[in-house]
């Protein structure tokens, strides 16, 4: 998909922008760990609050730790959650979207009612009673990124699967004694793969954003590990001595969301080249 | 005498309405129909006049309402039961084929489903493709790759690998051009002559329905008003619809 | 002879496709003449469709005029800015569609869209009036309709009264009837013919259908690779077709053949340009080529009282042949 990606000439200066920033920030949160980079849970490295300097290229915090590492590790930890929900989301989603949108009848109703119901909830509102019941850390967070981003997936592939069924494929399927189970496989998974794959990406800046805001309100990764949500509520304490803890944090912050919701244009638009386009 | 491969017997379709069972809709009004084996009955009318709808039926997708459905003599039973026995090729050449498999493989399907080993599916994929004037390098193919008319022979292969006793053609060549129209058209009566399977040609287009079928039946409304041979098209047909069906060729 | 409504040259356009180039017109002469219907028939991949939206300069952005020009009305439109062109569209054309639906706002009353096509504020007495014209029966209760609520029949009526509504000089008609159940065809076609003859406009029709076209049409441009190849008084072209292309579609199509006659379908596949042609673009599928086809391009010439575009083409009329041959 890469390879289709770049041979359509509609990858234009913003699409590549959101490649190259998602690109970079995903080698430092893959790699991070194999970096020279220093220890981030290393108390008094340098000098507390200190401001950004050759030595500390973003300053350090009020423990004395030295905030490169911190962010990267932040990184880390955000896209690292945010992907594995969203990863697990995307496939209880697509096999919920293929029953619906084939079975038909009450499995339908059932499932895109259910959708529905986790579509109305809000995702903070889930978040403080999903803390509530199994604590907060790293397993709510997921849990809250699944219910969030779930009829996402559900939704679109129910559509996609829709339109997809009445086609003359899968009737001559049926026809030929195909069970209902093959007939979601072999002929429509892989035809809803399109739809899921755009999907995917916005589903994960939702679950960056959503692991933020936990992280933020301190029901996300917990201390000494650091998400940059975590990192931004460390740094709003010290917003007017040490500014640089929630701009560092931030900055990289928004241009992971930006960049992922770039490229997730992109790749809709490598998928689907005549939407948006004016009729002849 | 053998039975016919499909004998209708009286067939009604009734859609519910709304989810309070509102006012249905009857899609077909009482039908009797019969299709012998080597036989290509033609179905001509407009689009609502239930010609899909008894495609369905025919097919087993769809139960009737009321009246009787036989396959060969004995009620149809589960779809799965017939499997090999009958099949379908649609309309819309571009949505024929799964997009996503390549053309072995989607022509190779229904073996698969009865449960032909791998050597001789392949054996057998070649031959069709032979048989429906394709080379066998057209297995390796994705659909993407392929114009209308080779898609369009792609599907009647996948239709005719099990040898079938029954095939429904739903307005498989309307959305082709015409000269490759006319290469569908040739290359259903060959295989027809050869295989003996009976078939159902569903089209709006009279003019291609006369020239494929044995027998034409005319319907408006959920009910057949005229049925007879495909020469009687040629002349006057009785019924108005007919004669304005007639004006259109 | 009269006044030339859209006058076309030597016209070349090409597709890039990212890829490559493709030719879709080489080389298009054409005159189109006021109060005349002139129909344009050829198979999917013929230029057609990027010759009717061509005079309309309605074509996609890939298409790229390479050559000639395209004189509608007087606007030469492949230079003309956009308020010109705009103005053109607007005021001395009008569409028909092949999908009356999709040419339907969904969302609007017809009465609305109707007005709006007529432009200015017409009254729905006016709007009515417009629709009789159309023929459709009940124009009071279809002008507080939804397109949803209409059948194809009546949509593609309202879209030939949406079309007529400015008096256009010039109707272009893309596969009309194509969507439209075989029963009503004949009658649409009527009307928008009985439409034009009032209005003394053009029409251009862009059909694959034959025999619509050989009740409906006065002319006949039939077009292959990206050319007109025979060009005439549409009893002269389908009665005794002068181009070996022409001949094999005729004989190819259902309809014409006596009960137990087998069609002749045209070996080979239509060709995709590249380039200008260098010879007949025809010549692999036609059975009458000799030699020179496959070294010269075929020029129009005046022949048989008609333009065609071959080589062969004294040969072709002459060949009493049976147009089909007879069944297994």
């Amino acid at each position: 998909m890469t390879a289709r990606l770049l041979k359509t000439r509609r990858l234009d200066g913003l699409s590549l922008f959101g490649l190259i920033t998602l690109g970079i920030l995903l080698f430092l949160g893959i790699f991070g760990p194999l970096l020279p980079l220093g220890d981030p849970t290393r108390i008094a490295a340098g000098p507390r609050l200190d401001a950004p300097s050759p030595h500390f290229p973003f300053g350090t915090d009020e423990l004395g730790r030295d905030f490169l590492p911190r962010v990267v590790q932040g990184i880390r930890a955000t896209f690292l959650l945010s992907a594995i929900a969203v990863a697990i989301t995307a496939v209880i989603g697509t096999l919920l979207g293929l029953m619906a949108g084939y079975l038909g009848r009450t499995t339908d109703q059932a499932i895109a009612r259910g959708a529905d119901i986790l579509f109305a909830f809000p995702a903070l509102v889930a978040g403080l009673l999903v803390a509530a019941v199994i604590g907060p850390g790293q397993v709510s967070a997921i849990t809250v990124i699944s219910i969030a981003t779930l009829p996402l997936f559900i939704r679109v592939v129910r559509s996609v699967t829709l339109g997809v069924a009445g086609r003359g494929f899968v009737t001559a399927a049926e026809v030929a004694g195909a069970s209902a189970l093959r007939v979601m496989l072999v002929h429509l998974l892989p035809n809803v793969m399109g739809a899921v794959m755009v999907q995917l990406t916005y589903a994960l800046s939702i679950g960056m954003i959503i692991e933020s805001a936990l992280s933020f309100l301190g029901l996300g990764v917990q201390p000494p590990d650091a998400s940059l949500g975590s990192l931004l509520r460390q740094g709003s304490g010290y917003l007017t001595i040490a500014p640089w803890m929630v701009l560092s944090a931030g900055v990289v912050l928004s241009l992971a969301i930006m960049s992922v919701n770039l490229v997730g244009d992109a790749v809709r638009d490598a998928l689907e080249p005549l939407k948006g386009r004016p009729l002849t | 005498m053998h039975d016919p491969v499909i004998a209708l017997e009286d067939v009604r379709v009734t859609y519910r309405g709304g989810f309070l069972g509102g006012t249905g809709f009857d899609a077909l009004r009482g039908v009797s129909l019969d299709v012998a084996a080597g036989e290509t009955v033609g179905l001509v009318g407009e689009s609502g006049s239930g010609k899909t709808t008894l495609a369905r039926v025919c097919l087993g997708l769809l139960a009737p309402t009321a009246g009787q459905m036989r396959f060969a003599g004995q009620p149809f039973g589960k779809l799965r039961q017939r499997r090999g026995q009958l099949s379908v090729v649609l309309q819309h050449p571009e949505w024929a084929l799964n997009p996503r498999l390549r053309c072995g493989r989607s022509v190779e399907e229904p073996l698969v489903l009865i449960g032909v080993p791998a050597a001789e599916r392949r054996a057998r994929v070649a031959a069709i493709l032979d048989q429906v004037g394709l080379d066998p390098g057209f297995a390796a193919r994705l659909p993407g790759q392929l114009s209308g008319g080779q898609r369009q022979r792609i599907a009647i292969a996948r239709a005719l690998i099990t040898s079938p006793r029954f095939v429904v053609f739903d307005e498989a060549v309307s959305a082709l051009d015409v000269s490759v129209q006319a290469q569908a058209l040739n290359l259903i009566r060959d295989l027809q002559a050869e295989h003996g399977f009976g078939a159902l040609f569903i089209s709006h287009d009279l003019a291609a329905t006369r020239y494929v079928s044995d027998r034409i039946a005319v319907m408006l409304e959920g009910q057949i008003v005229e049925e007879g041979p495909a020469a009687r098209f040629y002349q006057t047909p009785e019924h108005p619809y007919t004669r304005a069906l007639m004006a259109a060729v | 002879m009269s006044r030339a409504v859209v006058d076309i040259n030597d016209l070349v356009i090409g597709y890039d496709t990212g890829t490559r180039q493709v030719r879709a017109l080489d080389g298009v002469d054409l005159t189109v003449f006021a109060d005349e219907t002139l129909a344009i028939v050829g198979e999917s991949g013929s230029g057609k469709t990027t010759l009717g939206m061509a005079a309309g300069r309605l074509l996609p952005p890939e298409a790229q005029v390479l050559g000639g020009r395209i004189t509608v009305c007087g606007v030469e439109v492949t230079q003309a800015d956009d308020p010109t062109l705009r103005q053109l569209r607007h005021d001395r054309l009008g569409f028909v569609f092949q999908n009356p639906t999709s040419a339907l706002d969904p969302t609007m009353r017809i009465s609305r869209q109707v007005a709006l096509a007529m432009g200015g504020r017409p009254g729905s007495q006016a709007i009515a009036e417009l629709l009789a014209r159309a023929e459709l029966s009940e124009p009071d209760r279809i002008l507080h309709a939804f397109p949803h609520e209409l059948s194809g029949g009546m949509a593609q009526r309202v879209v030939i009264a949406m079309a007529i509504a400015r008096n256009p000089e010039l109707l272009i008609a893309d596969e009309p009837t194509a969507s439209l159940d075989a029963s009503i065809r004949a009658r649409v076609m009527t009307t928008l013919g009985k439409l034009r003859a009032e209005s003394a406009a053009s029409l251009v029709i862009l059909s694959h259908d034959l025999s619509l076209i050989a009740r409906h049409a006065d002319r006949v441009a039939v077009m292959y690779g990206g050319r007109i190849v025979e060009l005439g008084p549409a009893a002269a072209v389908l009665d005794a077709p002068a181009h070996p292309y022409t001949r094999a579609l005729l004989a190819a199509a259902a309809g014409n053949e006596e009960p137990g006659e087998r069609l002749r379908p045209i070996p080979g596949t239509p060709p995709v340009l590249a380039g200008r042609a260098e010879a007949c673009a025809f010549a692999p599928r036609c059975l009458f080529r000799e030699a020179r086809c496959e070294a010269e391009r075929p020029e129009a010439r005046a022949f048989a009282g008609r333009d065609v575009v071959c080589h062969r083409a004294e040969a072709v009329i002459a060949s009493d042949a049976p147009p089909r041959q007879e069944v297994r």
